[in-house]
């Protein structure tokens, strides 16, 4: 009868323990999220990549024009045709609407790059956690292969891969949207070593933490101490990764597509229109190049104000 | 100091052996057939077969990749296989120093202006004139060159007509005074993405500085503010500095090759884009492992640089 009374009893205090570091957790981060909504250049930032988000959903759903075909001969006789009344963003090289291309754009990128980031931060958060955890001479080899990563270009590995794998015969036939995956692979592939990097030395700093040094005393397994007791206590520092990372990988896929080795036509991707459009500006044709240049410049710069913001609220 | 000369200068050859193994492997394991690349889809069977015979093609995977390592150590990289007559390093020489000059070019118009507003921001901390510069930094760094170097050729060469907008080869016949109006705009857009890196980490570490104890005490002994500036925060905010800014020329490198695209200037990203396309595997071989042997010997100056000026670091370095 005692024993049964007892027991309760000490479940409570674990619950109790339990409930208090649940809200607190809860409150912080309530916390975070209101220091958050106070900057300016958070919101500036969620308002433009919402609305390029907003822009690659509808897709030619709410363009003007159609991006592809639309050949307008009737405002426009001799493209490219500058802006007017009819073509806000002027017309191109063979006379389709900018405006509605530079919308319509926004749709490769934005599935390409935030997907190879998030790859890359779990096959980088992994290997990033297995390397400080284990420490030892898993995590002095594994360290060596990954400066040797990060000493390569990160733009010229993607040449090279992405050239090779175009030519053969393979991938030759592959459709526009394998085309994709290909890049997001690369992208993540090139990614990996860098979040590896940061998490491991996030890692290193909580290995010796009490709350570890006790899991293990409890005798739980490696695998839960490292994804139930670590990786709870370490999510800021992925998340501000992420952030950071999205950024880098528009970046970085802006950059291929417009060197010709990224997002293929038809697609009316930003930087491939700069690249097919680029011979136009010493013919004082400016346009082309213009509209879509600003829309990559206004994508990175507002998913940079969020990563920024949100580094500086987890970090103070 | 030559203990810890030598430990970096190893570890550095263990990683530059190691990336080029990395980039051997991503050329092997790729299902392309660079020999078919070259000749084209019409050359016959048999030329195709005899041209992979004569590059080493058909080799054995360990025979090419010794070939290669063999290569790096010897500085032969033997001859490019789409123009049969070069070496190698004699078909990147030209092109690699024309890219060389655009980068210092860069880098000597960007460091001392954005040490300057790394400085400044950190003395206005929190106050208008230090968000500014964040802001702009932010942007600066953040929008990819090419981007950059297209805006400024439509708006200081098409509209404003301050300098050329695009490159052309003309001006290499002019001194190196003349050519600048044709370089200013590529540089100015690598120029504005280092600002963002160099100004933020100079803010970052000059702020560090200010709040330490060695500045408080230095103040408070009665040196001037100069002087205390000179002599204390500069010097221990330089370390970040340097570090990022060795790590920018390496990334330089990258950024470089989308500039000289926009403004068709006929440096090292036109031969790795050519090589790329043509399939000239020991061309794009050695370009990468090149640009990744400067970003290499980039950070190991920047290292000893800073552990000769600052004894601290030195020591911190030569126990680990």
């Amino acid at each position: 009868m005692t024993d049964t009374t007892n027991l309760p009893a000490a479940g409570n205090e674990a619950s109790d323990v339990l409930q208090r570091s649940l809200t607190e957790r809860k409150t912080a981060r309530r916390e975070r999220w209101r220091l958050l909504r106070r900057r300016p250049g958070f919101i500036i930032g969620v308002v433009i990549v919402g609305i390029w988000v907003f822009c690659a959903i509808a897709g030619d759903r709410i363009t003007p024009y159609d991006p592809f075909t639309d050949r307008d001969s009737k405002y426009c006789a001799r493209p490219p045709c500058p802006p007017s009344g009819a073509h806000w963003f002027g017309t191109d090289q063979i006379g389709r609407d900018i405006m509605s291309r530079v919308m319509m754009g926004a749709r490769d990128l934005l599935l390409v790059a935030p997907t190879a980031a998030v790859l890359a931060l779990i096959t980088g958060s992994v290997l990033g956690m297995v390397m400080g955890y284990y420490r030892g001479w898993v995590d002095n080899l594994l360290s060596r292969v990954v400066e040797a990563f990060l000493a390569l270009p990160v733009v010229m590995v993607g040449i090279l891969v992405l050239t090779l794998s175009r030519s053969s015969d393979l991938l030759s036939a592959i459709s526009f949207d394998s085309r994709n995956v290909l890049i997001i692979y690369v992208v993540a592939l090139l990614f990996t070593p860098i979040v590896a990097r940061t998490v491991r030395a996030t890692v290193l700093g909580e290995r010796d933490l009490d709350y570890v040094v006790s899991a293990r005393l409890r005798g739980e397994s490696n695998l839960f101490i490292m994804t139930r007791e670590i990786l709870p206590n370490i999510t800021g520092p992925i998340v501000v990764e992420l952030t950071v990372r999205i950024g880098y990988s528009i970046f970085t896929v802006a950059t291929l597509s417009f060197l010709g080795v990224g997002i293929q036509r038809p697609s009316p991707d930003w930087g491939l229109a700069i690249a097919e459009s680029r011979d136009l500006l010493p013919a004082d044709q400016w346009w082309p190049v213009t509209f879509p240049a600003l829309a990559i410049a206004t994508l990175v710069v507002a998913v940079n104000l969020i990563a920024d913001s949100i580094q500086t609220v987890y970090e103070r | 100091m030559a203990r810890y000369i030598v430990r970096r200068v190893l570890l550095s050859i263990v990683t530059l052996w190691l990336l080029a193994t990395i980039v051997f492997l991503m050329t092997w394991v790729l299902p392309s057939d660079p020999a078919r690349l070259i000749l084209g889809a019409q050359a016959p069977e048999q030329s195709v077969a005899a041209f992979r015979l004569r590059v080493g093609l058909d080799d054995s995977f360990f025979a090419q990749y010794f070939r290669l390592i063999k290569g790096l150590v010897t500085f032969d990289f033997g001859h490019s296989w789409k123009y049969e007559t070069y070496e190698v390093w004699d078909y990147l020489r030209t092109p690699l120093a024309k890219t060389s000059k655009l980068a210092i070019i860069a880098m000597i118009i960007t460091a001392p202006i954005s040490i300057l507003a790394g400085l400044i921001a950190a003395k206005f901390r929190d106050r208008k004139l230090d968000r500014g510069i964040v802001l702009v930094g932010l942007a600066a760094s953040s929008i990819p060159e090419f981007v950059t170097g297209a805006l400024l050729a439509v708006v200081f060469g098409l509209k404003l007509e301050w300098f050329e907008p695009v490159y052309s080869t003309e001006a290499e016949k002019l001194s190196l005074w003349g050519q600048l109006s044709y370089l200013m705009l590529p540089a100015l857009a690598l120029a504005l993405a280092y600002f963002g890196y160099i100004a933020r980490m100079m803010r970052a570490g000059t702020i560090r500085a200010l709040d330490s104890d060695y500045v408080r005490t230095a103040t408070m002994k009665g040196l001037s503010s100069t002087q205390v500036m000179s002599r204390h925060v500069l010097r221990n905010a330089a370390a970040p500095t340097i570090t990022v800014m060795s790590v920018q020329i390496g990334y330089l490198v990258s950024g470089i090759i989308g500039v000289e695209l926009v403004f068709n200037y006929p440096g090292f990203s036109r031969v790795l884009l050519d090589a790329a396309i043509d399939g000239d595997l020991p061309v794009l071989q050695v370009a990468v492992i090149v640009s990744a042997l400067i970003y290499m010997v980039a950070t190991l100056m920047a290292d000893l640089l800073i552990a000769w000026l600052n004894p601290r670091a030195r020591l911190e370095l030569g126990a680990s």
